[in-house]
């Protein structure tokens, strides 16, 4: 126990020295101000130690990428080399990720490997952009580096680094990032190799053994306090191919063994993969499952191989919920698809025991977190490429709490930071015009979601390009246990007249100066009946001018009065409302649906 | 005789510390009187007037200087006791309080509710305006508008206004013109404006910083004047001051029109007091690391060549005030910390606490669960009979059953092993905070001594030290009022800062050199206020600096009041070798950006006498007190642990580990292999085994 204590504190330490790295040396936005990256350790077994510190989506499955080195290298790797992996097909999550791996040597044996991942603001995509919904196949994404060795005895293999500057549109802004993310993994050489100096290396492998054994301990007791049962449900994605006029399925069946202390969750009655780039990669497949079934056992449980042993998935190669096919396009694959599937999962749970899981929150990016390239004449026309990730909001609701407020979707939980207005306009010639809730856009319910943001970028000179992978236009995000699905989004080009056109799901939108983009975001489903949320929250809601009066009256069946700056219930009034409205039949406005249930 | 006088008024505790002719130091506690501080601190003043025998205005009369830190401010916020106060933002970002900037503490944890914002959205209101990045007016003041917004909050009743404009930093026409229509429509009513309040490039941290400021104006004011009253009524004519959020001194006036400088004040002067006592103590390399632990939590900081450094991300619950602030780590790790061990088996200590109701279970106050005070009891590191100056009769058995239940028998371990497994859960977790900090950094621990406060600070600095290869610990005789002793010993100081944006190719020299102009006049300005002699003025300039596409910049500190073109490249390269420091890369030859341009008018402090002892010889048997039955894992387990009476010790006596110091509210410990020698200034040196220390930092 005395070195279980001090070693779990090293390696956190070492992760967070990776992290700190990375943060404060980055160049994108996505990574500077957002935080779009994570760092992790594993062992030489692939075993993960701990992912507390990561993005979700980012570390829920980051052993692929060192058992793609293992695999495709074998012999071949020494100290001194690093791999670059933005390959679906090679255990990474999407085109836009670049990802560093580097092996740890001790005394002559590999003994870690330690992982950097960072969200660029460009990757060598065909358009300026790091998602591509709309790409047919792979050959459709861009530049590919299916695990590579980008450097040997510690020197840059120029090749490589030359065939990335050749294909990305800011070779100076990505060089920057790319020493940044090796200073991160080679922080994290450093310190694993410190550590094992420090305490021995077979002290260090008996810790990963026995921190394994307990966060599987953690993981088994969390499930006990489950009901066993099975649940089968399914949602629906916007369509953005004629395969599927009425929006794609996503079904996801869970099913829970306390005895066992096991949670199955089955993805393998779901479509094949779509002309599309939203199709699921393994590692964002996984982690999608694992985030929703973690979630739900709670924050006491670490997040490591140990615990993600008792969580299995069946999946299918050949479906966009599952394992891609090549030549699949998968470069949407951490966003859209994977924020459906985890709340769905999540929400299965609300089914088998009422206060368990929660909504849906955002799905898809908004116009807001568009991507924005051009020239800025401030700056000698100096080009620029970022996204800005500004409004990403919309929290699920979940028993006991309204959506977390800046929960965006659920590949980031939250993790995301938000850019600043002053800042997005001191690097983009864009001026930000509006950034305020949506008044009524969360999903209402006895917990509401969380709203989504109303959005105005005006372009500030000509030839400004905005792209972005919104959804949630037609399905926006569900709600559960009885609460509401959240508002939908929408986007649109507004002229200089001031006239709007609505923009599609996938927009790619090129705006003079003067000209807008407009952005209303989805906002967060609510968890359970908005007639049982307390008609103070209610009142409250009002009064800071979250939703509106009418929405109070018709939704949550609540009378207010309003006094000077303040509002309050009456009582009464309310309940002979609530009453009224509760003879009538139920209606439930969701895009969610149970299919089966069992307990 | 003499004297100069400080206050650290805590939320408990007024700690007080006496300097007499320049040299000698005393100190004393008093209770805090929550409702009306300035009682509790007059109730200590007549204490220490009465230990000298004399009445409180002939001692009043005799202090030169009274400094002061208080957790009003702090206190305030946390527990929302600031004033009504009403918002104006340029109209579209009502929201900029409630965004924050994002991210989450544990992405995993779902079962947390959002923080609500400072102001609330009812009180926050537009105005239609707007500039934009280069501080072109893009919408001009609707001053009808404007107005009307103003009306609205006076309709509603509010006690203070905070204004917060985006780009206000660049162009402050549209807020100091709204200034002026408060001043109009609510005579009276304070305002703060945010490019006056915290001039730094960032939406939230700006408004967040103004609007605490705003909302703690009419507070501090009134707390302010009763202080400053109640001490010249009672005989007091020497000059009042503050410690402010920076770790300086200024004067009521200046706390007055900038409330938000209180925060932290206080637990602000740690750092100091730490590279002080460590200058005192003969310590030569600058490198200090200073530590609190108390009840709840443990504080460090991070010293490197006797400057702390300043962040502007200090926050006070779950708001960031933004002004730039010593940076002080906090975690929960204290003496009333409770250990627990989960399903899976394993153990974790803190952050939730004890307090000081029930407190630890060896308290018997009705505490059972474990805490940090119940192990070092069991393993014989306290003696019931001496704890807090014997106030409490400590309760080995009810410890012994807490740590037996809670903790032995879950893990099946030996009574001895658990109570010292919880001491070394807490010790990891103040290790960690200590390597967080000093990566962040970018220094080594290992370079550094470190200095030790706070009332439960003792019986771990030694292992915490041994387990960074640290070689030296300090704990000096003002360990348990660190903060107080740094207020007495702080220097005068204010920060002033302006926003211009410009970069290594394209230098606005024009602009600087006007910048930095008006910073300088800001800063004599001041220092006249404050009288500092010309001898001990000192201007201290810095640029908030990144390289071009970064949005996190670093301070860089620079000599000159002026930035000619032949002073450029030396500013570059510093700024490369900082980075370097910082994060181990530079980009040799790439743009350098810089943001925000600051001067620090500082009036340094005396140094102040050192008290001079003669030395005893290195033996200190005559002090030993008894001896202890302890458990010591790494002295092979349970023996009997020689007890100093630190009240009879000498200078110079030198005592080797493991060994307890009893002094009277608090215990020391010296680990096995270490050394400790009672310094002239009466404090504890101990000094580890540099061999290990070496070996464990291999």
């Amino acid at each position: 126990m005395f070195t279980m204590v001090v070693l779990r504190r090293r390696v956190e330490a070492v992760i967070r020295d990776m992290i700190n790295t990375l943060f404060r040396t980055g160049r994108s936005g996505v990574l500077n101000t957002a935080m779009d990256f994570s760092c992790s350790i594993t062992d030489d077994s692939l075993r993960t130690v701990s992912t507390a510190l990561g993005l979700p989506v980012h570390v829920g499955a980051i052993e692929l990428i060192p058992k793609a080195v293992k695999e495709k290298f074998g012999d071949d790797i020494r100290p001194g080399d690093c791999f670059a992996n933005n390959s679906g097909y090679h255990g990474n999550t999407h085109c836009g990720d670049f990802t560093l791996c580097a092996p740890v040597y001790f005394e002559g044996e590999l003994v870690f490997f330690t992982i950097a991942r960072a969200h660029l603001g460009d990757m060598g995509f065909p358009t300026p952009t790091t998602y591509g919904p709309l790409s047919r196949d792979v050959y459709e994404e861009g530049l590919k580096l299916p695990c590579v060795r980008i450097q040997r005895d510690n020197s840059d293999v120029q090749e490589v680094v030359d065939i990335c500057k050749a294909n990305i549109r800011a070779p100076e802004q990505f060089y920057g990032d790319y020493i940044a993310t090796l200073a991160a993994v080679r922080t994290g050489e450093a310190g694993m190799q410190k550590i094992c100096a420090q305490y021995g290396i077979g002290t260090v492998r008996k810790f990963l053994t026995q921190f394994q054994d307990y966060a599987r301990d953690m993981a088994i007791d969390a499930i006990r306090q489950l009901p066993a049962g099975r649940v089968r449900r399914e949602a629906f994605y916007d369509s953005e191919t004629d395969l599927y006029p009425d929006g794609i399925p996503v079904r996801a069946t869970i099913e829970v063994d306390p005895v066992e202390g096991l949670v199955t969750v089955d993805l393998l009655d779901n479509v094949d993969n779509l002309p599309l780039g939203i199709n699921l990669t393994e590692a964002t497949m996984t982690a999608s499952c694992l985030i929703a079934v973690l979630t739900v056992l709670g924050p006491d449980v670490p997040r490591c191989t140990g615990s993600f042993s008792r969580v299995r998935i069946l999946s299918r190669e050949g479906a966009a919920i599952g394992r891609p096919k090549h030549p699949a396009a998968t470069s949407a694959a951490t966003s859209n698809l994977t924020q459906l599937l985890c709340p769905l999962v999540r929400s299965a749970f609300s089914e088998l025991k009422s206060g368990l899981g929660s909504a849906c929150g955002t799905i898809g990016l908004p116009g807001s977190c568009a991507v924005v390239s051009g020239v800025d004449p401030r700056h000698d026309n100096r080009p620029f490429v970022n996204q800005i990730i500004m409004g990403y909001w919309g929290g699920p609701g979940l028993h006991g709490h309204d959506g977390w407020f800046t929960h965006g979707s659920s590949g980031s939980n939250g993790a995301l930071w938000q850019s600043s207005v002053e800042m997005v306009e001191q690097q983009q010639p864009v001026l930000v015009e509006r950034l305020e809730i949506a008044v009524d856009s969360g999903g209402a319910g006895e917990w509401n979601g969380s709203p989504g943001a109303f959005c105005i970028f005006r372009s500030r000179t000509d030839n400004i390009r905005y792209t972005a992978n919104t959804a949630g236009h037609d399905f926006p995000p569900f709600g559960a246990a009885g609460g509401w699905a959240g508002g939908r989004n929408d986007s649109w080009w507004e002229d200089k007249a001031g006239e709007r056109r609505a923009l599609p799901n996938s927009l790619d939108v090129t705006l003079n100066t003067g000209e807008k983009l407009v952005s209303q975001a989805c906002g967060g489903g609510g968890y359970g009946d908005p007639l049982d949320r307390d008609p103070a929250r209610v009142a409250e809601d009002v009064q800071e001018g979250w939703i509106s009066l009418e929405r109070a009256h018709r939704i949550h069946g609540v009378v207010l009065k309003t006094r000077g700056e303040f509002v309050a219930v009456d009582t009464e009034a309310t309940q002979r409302l609530r009453d009224e409205l509760l003879e009538r039949q139920p209606v439930v406005v969701t895009t969610a649906r149970r299919l089966e249930t069992s307990h | 005789m003499t004297y100069e006088l400080s206050a650290d008024v805590g939320g408990t505790f007024t700690d007080l510390v006496l300097r007499s002719d320049g040299a000698q130091i005393d100190i004393f506690k008093a209770s805090t009187t929550p409702a009306n501080i300035a009682d509790g601190i007059l109730n200590g003043i007549a204490g220490i007037a009465k230990s000298l025998d004399l009445d409180t205005a002939t001692f009043l009369g005799r202090c030169d200087s009274f400094a002061v830190g208080t957790t009003i401010a702090t206190n305030a916020i946390l527990e929302g006791k600031q004033a009504k106060t009403g918002l104006l933002c340029t109209d579209g970002f009502r929201d900029t309080l409630l965004i924050r900037e994002g991210g989450k503490a544990d992405s995993y944890d779902f079962y947390v509710d959002y923080p609500p914002p400072y102001i609330p959205r009812r009180l926050t209101l537009g105005v239609r305006e707007r500039v934009n990045a280069e501080g072109g007016v893009e919408i001009a003041l609707d001053e009808a508008d404007a107005r009307r917004a103003i009306r609205r909050l006076k309709e509603y009743g509010v006690e203070a206004v905070a204004v917060s404009l985006l780009w206000s930093i660049v162009n402050p026409d549209h807020e100091l013109r709204i200034g002026a229509l408060i001043e109009e429509e609510m005579p009276g009513v304070p305002y703060s404006l945010g490019h006056q309040v915290n001039p730094s490039i960032r939406e939230y941290r700006r408004t967040s910083a103004v609007a605490i400021d705003a909302s703690l104006k009419p507070l501090v004011q009134k707390r302010i004047g009763e202080i400053s009253e109640r001490l010249a009524a009672s005989g007091f004519k020497g000059v009042l001051t503050f410690i402010a959020s920076s770790g300086g001194r200024t004067s009521p006036a200046e706390i007055v029109s900038r409330p938000i400088s209180l925060c932290l004040s206080g637990p602000s002067a740690a750092p100091q007091a730490g590279c002080r006592l460590s200058r005192q103590e003969g310590v030569t390399k600058g490198n200090v690391l200073t530590t609190d632990m108390g009840g709840t939590s443990f504080e460090v900081s991070v010293s490197v060549d006797w400057k702390t450094p300043m962040h502007r991300e200090g926050m006070i619950g779950d708001h960031m005030f933004g002004i730039p602030s010593v940076e002080v780590k906090t975690i929960g790790a204290g003496g009333g910390s409770i250990a627990r061990v989960d399903a899976g088996g394993f153990i974790h200590v803190g952050p939730e606490s004890a307090g000081a109701m029930p407190g630890p279970a060896c308290y018997g106050r009705g505490g059972t669960r474990p805490t940090v005070t119940d192990a070092n009891l069991v393993r014989g590191l306290l003696l019931p009979g001496h704890f807090a100056g014997g106030q409490i009769e400590l309760d080995v058995g009810a410890a012994e059953r807490a740590i037996a239940e809670h903790v032995a028998t879950p893990l099946g371990l030996g009574l001895m092993e658990a109570a010292e497994l919880v001491c070394l859960v807490a010790e990891q977790n103040m290790i960690a905070a200590i390597q967080d900090i000093t990566i962040r950094r970018g220094v080594d621990p290992r370079q550094f001594v470190l200095v030790s406060g706070g009332a439960a600070g003792g019986l771990h600095a030694g292992t915490i030290a041994r387990e960074l290869g640290i070689a030296q610990v300090l704990i000096p005789r003002a360990a348990g009022v660190l903060s107080a002793y740094g207020i007495m010993t702080g220097e005068i100081k204010m920060g002033f800062a302006r926003s211009l944006f410009t970069s290594s190719e394209r230098f606005d020299y024009e602009g600087v050199n006007t910048i930095l102009a008006g910073l300088r006049q800001e800063g004599v300005a001041f220092l006249d206020r404050m009288a500092v002699e010309p001898s001990k003025r000192v201007l201290r300039y810095s640029v908030e600096a990144r390289y071009a596409g970064q949005v996190w910049q670093i301070s860089l500190a620079f000599e000159k009041d002026r930035i000619e073109p032949a002073d450029l490249p030396g500013l570059v390269e510093s700024f490369h070798q900082l980075h370097e420091t910082f994060y181990a890369v530079r980009s040799p030859g790439e743009r350098v950006e810089f943001t925000e341009w600051s001067l620090d008018a500082v009036g340094t402090a005396s140094e102040g006498g050192l008290e001079s002892a003669s030395l005893s010889a290195a033996d200190a048997s005559g002090a030993l007190l008894t001896t202890s039955r302890a458990w010591l894992k790494d002295a092979g387990g349970e023996i009997d642990l020689p007890v100093y009476d630190g009240s009879r010790l000498r200078p110079g006596n030198v005592i080797e580990g493991p060994a307890l110091v009893q002094e009277i509210v608090t215990a020391n410990f010296i680990p096995f292999g270490a050394q400790g020698r009672v310094t002239e200034q009466r404090g504890l040196m101990l000094t580890l085994p540099i061999d290990e220390a070496k070996r464990l930092a291999a």
